[in-house]
């Protein structure tokens, strides 16, 4: 009793899709490197751009691996992403303190490797000990378990200006004219990083959900994932304000409502081209006193 | 049931092929956690595995419609696996966390009862929608009577539907599954809290009274994230709805009782790996 999903053929192929998104985000990640470099916080925001890079490329993930009728709906595809996800980023995070490689270069293509296994261990789970039997399967989940891994690494790195562990778990109060380390004021600490999940989460899922129909078409749907990401970014540019200097988060926060509205101009010009008819609805006329 | 022809899904049966290898993965996981950290983190990723069985074994008694029974073509609530799992699972693990410093005992039933208590509070609400909105009495497609309360369901059940509205035996389904869900999560919750609180001060150079915000920030999104995949994969092994304990669909369980196992064991592995190297 399942609902029929429909979804559009052709388009952009999904490999072309996936290469763009995975380099995307890999290289937007390391350009959040930059802070280190240059010992500044303004390329925060290329966390962000590697989250909607994530997000588009899950997007059409979960388009690939919804048509095949899961009988739960879209979102379980963008829950149990998110889910498996956070894991893989925060052991990630750490990787650079646990011995083998020193380098905190290695945490982005590290979170890629360990999300691609864990991602791959629970499609082989779903496909094969729970029975569901879908082709795609495997490599479904393990994009997706990619894709929420660097949804969160990339926000996380934009709220905090670092992707390193110790950077994501170490905050600072000033306790009369002293800056001592608090482990409260951090991303993780501080609970901040459940408000990520959440907004990964809602917007991995969302653009395909409320897409999907006889009607649906590729580039729309995937530019409303990535308005959903801007939407997302725009939310963690504020919380960063409690983590970067302001100048940043400001440039932040400019970044991401650009995007914003571009991409919402542009979803809603792609409405418009794919919609019957439009009707612009207009308030209702009060009458006028004769 | 698929758009593009993939293979058939569903089904009573179990691959024993991939039965065994997710052991294999389990016992894999088990044995490395074992040789890095005996003891406590051993004990705690057990502790992980209980906590996701009983989410995966819990989620099938939730009484799940989806979009049909919105409609008032089926019974049960109306909307997905995932959502309804999350909202009653993370309701108890709330509910659980918040009385983690009161015990052990104390925080489980905490949490067993704030899962409990939502889906209560959810299936009634529901029912007062179906019977004084909707207008449909409460009738069962998959039995003709009532396991509980005897009630025969045939003359109610309307023609062309699987039935409609939420039976008592769903309604009791969905406290049970609400309270094993609650108590799966804030088992996974605690025992991971308690890794981190030992082994957080020495990998941070900290104190442990510093470190506890950090400890219960971790622990929580870790088994929210673990709450989360165990109960999409109970939902892909129902595949769609189910009306609660009396549907031939729960004789499933089984299945995602090993997948849940696996996967627990699995991510737990790398929770727990996080702090103990």
């Amino acid at each position: 009793m399942s609902v029929q999903i429909t979804a559009s053929e052709g388009g952009m192929p999904h490999n072309k899709v996936m290469a763009i998104g995975l380099i995307g985000s890999i290289v937007c990640m390391y350009l959040t490197y930059l802070n280190t470099i240059t010992g500044t916080e303004i390329f925060s925001f290329f966390g962000g751009i590697a989250a909607v890079f994530a997000l588009w490329w899950g997007t059409d993930t979960i388009k690939h691996l919804c048509s095949y009728g899961l009988g739960t709906g879209v979102p379980s595809a963008g829950m149990i992403a998110l889910g498996s996800g956070v894991i893989a980023m925060i052991l990630a995070t750490k990787l650079s303190t646990m011995g083998l490689i020193s380098s905190v270069m290695i945490i982005p293509i590290g979170c890629v490797i360990i999300a691609a296994i864990i991602g791959a261990i629970l499609g082989y789970i779903a496909n094969n000990i729970v029975n569901m039997n879908i082709p795609v399967m495997i490599v479904s989940l393990a994009e997706l378990c990619i894709v929420g891994a660097i949804t969160i690494l990339g926000l996380s790195a934009m709220a905090a200006g670092s992707f390193v562990f110790a950077d994501l778990v170490t905050g600072s109060v000033t306790f009369f004219g002293v800056a001592i380390a608090d482990y409260q004021a951090s991303v993780i600490g501080g609970g901040v990083i459940a408000v990520i999940f959440m907004l990964g989460a809602i917007a991995v899922q969302h653009a395909f959900n409320a897409c999907l129909g006889p009607n649906e078409s590729q580039d729309r749907t995937l530019m409303l994932a990535a308005e959903c990401g801007f939407l997302s970014m725009i939310v963690v540019s504020i919380m960063s304000f409690a983590f970067i200097s302001a100048g940043s988060a400001i440039l932040a926060f400019i970044v991401s409502v650009l995007g914003w509205v571009y991409t919402y101009n542009q979803y809603l010009v792609m409405s418009k081209r794919d919609a019957y008819m439009w009707l612009d609805a207009k308030p209702i006329l009060e009458k006028k006193e004769a | 049931m698929s758009a593009l022809g993939g293979g058939h899904a569903g089904g009573d049966g179990m691959n024993p092929v991939a039965a065994v290898v997710g052991l294999v993965l389990l016992i894999l996981a088990l044995g490395i956690i074992y040789v890095l950290s005996p003891g406590m983190a051993f004990m705690a990723l057990i502790g992980v595995i209980i906590g996701g069985v009983m989410i995966g074994f819990g989620v099938h008694f939730v009484p799940v419609g989806g979009a049909p029974a919105a409609m008032g073509q089926s019974p049960g609530i109306a909307t997905g696996v995932t959502m309804l799992a999350a909202g009653a699972g993370l309701a108890g693990l709330f509910g659980g966390a918040w009385a983690a410093e009161l015990g052990f005992g104390v925080a489980l039933a905490g949490g067993a009862i704030g899962g409990g208590l939502m889906m209560a509070i959810t299936c009634l609400m529901v029912n007062v929608v179906y019977v004084y909105a909707m207008g449909i009495p409460a009738a069962s497609g998959k039995v003709a009577k009532d396991p509980i309360t005897g009630d025969t369901f045939e003359a109610y059940k309307s023609k062309g539907t699987e039935g409609h509205g939420l039976p008592f035996i769903s309604y009791v389904g969905g406290v049970i599954g609400g309270m094993l869900g609650g108590l799966g999560g804030t088992l996974i919750y605690l025992e991971l809290l308690a890794v981190y609180e030992a082994f957080l001060p020495a990998a941070l150079n900290a104190q442990a009274e510093q470190i506890v915000p950090l400890a219960v920030g971790l622990a929580g999104i870790f088994a929210v994230g673990l709450f989360l995949i165990n109960a999409v994969l109970a939902a892909y092994n129902i595949t769609g709805t189910i009306e609660g304990p009396h549907d031939p669909k729960f004789k499933r369980f089984p299945r995602a009782v090993v997948g849940c196992a696996v996967a627990s064991a699995v991510c737990g592995l790398f929770a727990i790996i996080l702090v103990v190297i």
